[in-house]
């Protein structure tokens, strides 16, 4: 009898002790994948490019951003677009705080975010169009 | 070259399917194994023991036997055969929420066995299922559809174009529960058409989250920007604002009308929730709570369920053995449990053929459970639901754009807010509303729409899935306030 009670309550406390077992096992997997996700390179955002007539840059290719990005034809910015419709320097990236915005810097024809041409700094979130020239871009969450 | 553009696959073949062992999926899942069994042990050995006692005679024989030790194997090789397709399917998915969630369900899943079994009756055919079989049954089908959603769905295009689709449907929902609902204490929540009836609030809360993250994403920015002004007030443009106003006078109305109190409270936190996850501003979700409260005072003063609630709340043993009955029970429940609880099982059995607390299977479950766990377990089930959110949060943050990312958040949230509200109206922090506790109470309805949620989320977290369609063109233009400024 004596026996049966002890056995009962060793069963009580093994199953509370499983549930703390399992939660910190959970809790040693979160931590390592936290861990991996803050000591990573931490990328600020990507562009890629979804369509490009002339295939210069090439449609796919994908860019890590700067903290502040410069877009257009000529040599000197960090992402050349290679179109005729493009101007030598056409639009220029930034990372404000946690937000992308996206200014024209005077461009002939115009850059176009979802289709809307752009006036004045313009608030990016991950997952919309950027369009100079006739270049489309994609503006993704950076690899960790 | 045309033979060679013939000859090459075409995109929409599907990638293929190379099998990816889980080992962190498999660690936990032996673990959930392991705990369940020990609980199926120890709620046998107890009920083993109370028996012989009540009949007087000595024990004879040491039983451990689980009560319904198929039930528990059935439920455990489910969980492993999900596992090997998981395996075999090879999407990167998340490894800790089947592990978590089958935790949860397998705890709801040994209450049940253990509560009187003719509690909840379905004769189908021949057969009666009874309260825990009922329940295994429903988890076995929330297990399918998780692993069904999170094997096949690729891409969230039918999602997000659809939103307003989607919220149509679940107004329609909404209307027809209205219309042909039929009461339960004095509640309209349940919905039978032909044969199947269910819950229409439970799916309702899913559709929420998928037309709320549909809209805030498109619209976020422009509901960030201050262009409106009343007075001190500045509020984004007002065209913008309507569905928000829509949204909020749905949950009072869902209170009016249905009286479901639990429902309307689990829509607006998610909805508050949500708008400030995607627009990162604290004023708006204090504007909707002062909206809320102002709405539920007004609320309190004209409808008289609602006021019987709150009186209960402040109040229970004002009326003990009437209306305050189950509030008082359920507070004596957690104070017998204590720290360690009195063991599965060895809860206190009913009274003259009644159960103490008459809604222990839906509405109360943890009262049972603080009772027979005690602190420590209900604790340690608060700690699961907070690894639910945990995951959807980190499956947010990365997310390929807006729109996964607020509907990760938004179906993780869901969970979790639900399992707050109702926790916190068993142990009497804020009046108790009639929602079920996610993944552990008893219905259909309940374990199927959480299931719908574990599975997108599933979906959601494969980093290897079809990136999201070009967004929208925005159709409304020339705003009032955003000239340039230069």
């Amino acid at each position: 009898m004596d026996g049966f009670v002890l056995a009962l309550w060793v069963l009580r406390l093994l199953f509370l002790g499983l549930i703390y077992i399992f939660l910190f096992a959970v809790a040693r997997v979160l931590l390592r994948d936290l861990r991996t996700a803050a000591r990573g390179p931490a990328e600020l955002g990507r562009l890629v490019v979804v369509a490009s007539p002339r295939g210069e840059p090439a449609p796919g290719a994908s860019y890590p951003l700067d903290a502040v990005t410069t877009l257009g034809r000529d040599l000197t910015n960090t992402v050349i677009v290679d179109d005729p419709f493009a101007s030598t320097e056409h639009a220029v990236l930034t990372f404000r705080g946690r937000v992308w915005y996206v200014e024209d810097r005077g461009s002939t024809n115009g850059t176009y975010v979802n289709g809307v041409l752009v006036a004045g700094p313009t608030a990016l979130g991950f997952g919309d169009q950027l369009q100079v020239g006739e270049v489309r871009f994609r503006l993704d969450r950076g690899h960790s | 070259m045309s033979a060679l553009a013939q000859a090459r696959p075409t995109s929409r073949q599907l990638p293929r399917i190379r099998p990816r062992p889980r080992p962190v999926e498999f660690g936990l899942l032996a673990i959930v194994a392991m705990a369940l069994l020990v609980g199926g042990a120890s709620l046998g050995a107890t009920e083993h023991w109370l028996k012989a006692q009540a009949g007087g005679e000595k024990l004879g024989a040491f039983g451990f036997a689980p009560p319904d030790p198929r039930g528990l194997g059935v439920y455990l090789g489910a969980l492993l055969v999900v596992h090997i397709v998981f395996v075999l399917a090879g999407r990167r998915t998340d490894q800790v929420l089947l592990p978590a969630v089958a935790m949860l369900g397998g705890i709801g899943l040994l209450l049940m066995q253990r509560l009187p079994q003719d509690l909840v009756t379905q004769s189908l055919g021949s057969f009666e299922l009874r309260l825990g079989q009922l329940q295994l049954l429903w988890l076995l089908i929330s297990l399918a559809v998780t692993a069904t959603l999170a094997l096949l769905v690729r891409s969230d295009h039918w999602l997000r174009a659809y939103k307003y689709t989607w919220a149509a449907a679940g107004v329609a929902l909404l209307a027809m529960t209205f219309v042909f609902g039929t009461d339960t204490n004095g509640e309209r929540l349940t919905l039978s058409i032909g044969p199947i009836s269910g819950q229409p609030s439970e799916l309702l809360k899913v559709i929420l989250v998928v037309f709320l993250a549909a809209y805030l994403s498109e619209n976020r920015s422009l509901l960030a920007e201050e262009s409106t002004r009343i007075g001190p007030l500045r509020l984004p443009p007002i065209p913008y604002l309507a569905p928000m106003v829509a949204m909020w006078a749905i949950a009072l109305g869902v209170v009016v009308v249905q009286g479901d109190l639990g429902a309307a409270l689990l829509f607006f936190a998610v909805f508050l929730a949500l708008l400030f996850v995607a627009t990162g501003r604290l004023s708006f979700v204090i504007g909707g709570m002062v909206l809320f409260l102002a709405g539920s005072f007004v609320l309190y003063q004209l409808f008289g369920h609602v006021q019987q609630r709150v009186d209960n709340w402040l109040d229970p043993f004002r009326d003990p053995l009437g209306s305050g009955f189950q509030t008082v029970q359920a507070l004596y429940a957690f104070a017998r449990g204590g720290l360690l609880g009195v063991g599965l099982g060895a809860g206190l059995p009913t009274i003259a053929g009644h159960l103490p607390v008459p809604a222990v299977h839906t509405d109360y479950p943890l009262a049972a459970l603080g009772e027979e766990l005690g602190l420590v377990g209900l604790l340690a089930i608060f700690g699961l639901y907070l690894v639910i959110v945990e995951r959807g949060l980190r499956i947010a943050a990365t997310a390929h754009d807006e729109f996964r990312a607020l509907l990760a958040a938004g179906l993780s949230l869901v969970i979790g807010i639900q399992a707050f509200i109702i926790a916190a109206g068993n142990l009497k922090l804020i009046p108790l509303t009639g929602i079920t506790l996610p993944f552990i109470s008893y219905g259909g309805s309940s374990l199927l729409a959480n299931a719908l949620a574990v599975g997108l989320l599933l979906a959601l977290s494969d980093r290897g899935a079809v990136p999201p369609p070009p967004p929208r063109r925005r159709r409304w233009r020339g705003l009032p306030g955003r000239r340039r400024t230069r």
